[in-house]
Parts: C-alpha cells; structure tokens; sequence
C-alpha cells in the first residue's frame, strides 16, 4: 500500500535514485566515438560530392547511393549528439562546469552544428561540427588529467582529431 | 529535512533491493550522532547519488569509510572514505518493493 503510493509519487514527480552501485563501475565514457561519427558525417558529404561530379547520367545507382549517403550522415550526425549529450550528461558533475563553464555553450553549439549538418550537405558546417567535438573532447580528457595530443585521423576525410595522449 | 530515495543496484542486498524506497533525514543535524551500520545517502563526483552502509570513521573523524553488503560493491575500498561534507543523510525509513 505505502509502496504503491511512493511508486505513484515516483512516476508522477520522479524520486531521485540513490544508487547502491554493484558491478563493473560506469564512468566508461570517451568522446573518440563523437569524433568518429563526426568524422563519418564529413566523409559522406564529400562522397556524396565525388559521386555527383562522376557521374553525370543521373540513374537509379547513382539515386540510390546518395540516399545511403545521406542515411549514414544523418545516422552519425545523431550519434555525435547523442555521445555528447551522454558524457554531459551523466559524466560531467558541477566542479568541471564550474572550471569550463563555456561548456555548455559548447554543447549547444554541437547540437546545432548537427541538427545543421543533418539538414545540409555543408561540408564547412560539417567541419565546423568535427572541431566543436575536439573541443569538448580537449575538455573532457581535461578533467580526467590526461594530456592530449593533435593529428591528423589515418583515414580520409583525415581532418584533425584531439587524442588522449597516453 | 527530510527527502525520499529510490535504491538502484543490489549492492546492499539483501537488506535493500532496487526499486526499494529510503526516507533520509538530512545531515548536518544537531540532534543524532552517525554510528557504523547507518545507512547513508552520499554524492560522489564521479558515481553521482549512492546508498552505502557506514563502516568507520576516519581517525579523524571527518570522512566515514563505506561499504556495500555485495561482494561486487563499489564503495570505499574502491573510492575511499567520503567526507562528510558530501552526506546528505541517514536512512530512517524503509519500503520494501513487495515480492523482492
């Protein structure tokens, strides 16, 4: 009876959880897969542009290369918001937003550059999203203690990625 | 003063099971002493919001030393003692998830 009550005060209102943690710990969190699928999203943008210039006869191939084209890039360009968020989310406490308190506003700007890049075929707004998630990926392996390292990604679209420098 | 948690894990079974509901009475409060066996709700900045039951004290006083009644428990023999600081409170009230 009291069960049901509190039950019903958690679905309507939402009971904090108080975690009586027993396994193997979470905290594994690693931006590397945002910048992979953002990576991905630049990659397919300019397939997407290497196929329209090859091939000047549009046909049913060539449609539907594009529209599996345009499927991974609008897949990875959630998955990047989707990693993001997590890490944000659940890895990121009150003491690291209050030492990179432009955080958040860096998250939003990930969001929107791929909302943006769902939307568009921009490779310059796709660029744009790879470095914003370098950014986060600088802060995140910050709070960590971890140094961090620039290269080149040893695949194309071979745009520069921040590493943990291990 | 007081607040209302839910249990996720089964790190303190068999005595508290997920999905079971705590009542803690919120700590600093003048009028009770924390003992070991008290059952505490505490932030940890990397797990977030956790439920351990009290071991010890820090010789000091300041921290107290956490533990799960589960084998697998992650608490203070992992992460060490927590301060005090970070307790929100003591268990003083318990509801079973029926059937559990």
């Amino acid at each position: 009876m009291i069960y049901k009550i509190l039950e019903n005060l958690d679905k309507r209102f939402g009971v904090e959880e108080a975690k009586a943690h027993c396994d193997i710990p979470c905290g594994i969190y690693d931006p590397i897969t945002a910048q992979i699928a953002a990576l991905t999203v630049v990659r397919m943008i300019d397939l997407m542009v290497d196929l329209d210039k090859t091939h000047p006869d549009k046909d049913v191939a060539f449609y539907n290369s594009i529209a599996r084209y345009v499927g991974v890039k609008e897949e990875h360009a959630e998955k990047v918001k989707h990693e993001i968020r997590v890490i944000w989310g659940d890895y990121m406490k009150a003491q690291h937003l209050e030492k990179y308190p432009d955080a958040h506003a860096l998250v939003h700007k990930i969001m929107q550059l791929g909302s943006k890049s769902r939307q568009t075929a921009d490779r310059e707004t796709a660029v744009q999203l790879v470095e914003a998630v370098n950014q986060f990926a600088q802060i995140f392996w910050e709070t960590k203690n971890v140094a961090t390292k620039r290269a080149k990604a040893p695949y194309a679209p071979a745009l520069e990625l921040v590493y943990p420098n291990l | 003063m007081l607040r209302l948690f839910k249990v996720k894990g089964d790190s303190l079974v068999p005595d508290y099971r997920e999905g079971d509901f705590v009542v803690i009475i919120k700590i600093p409060l003048l009028w009770f002493k924390l003992q070991p066996g008290d059952v505490v709700v505490f932030r940890h900045p990397e797990y977030g919001t956790m439920i351990k039951k009290i071991e010890h004290f820090t010789p000091d006083g300041e921290s107290v030393f956490v533990i799960g009644t589960h084998p697998g428990s992650v608490d203070s023999r992992r992460f060490g003692p927590v301060p005090r600081r970070d307790l929100v409170g003591r268990v003083i009230w318990h509801v079973h998830k029926p059937g559990a």
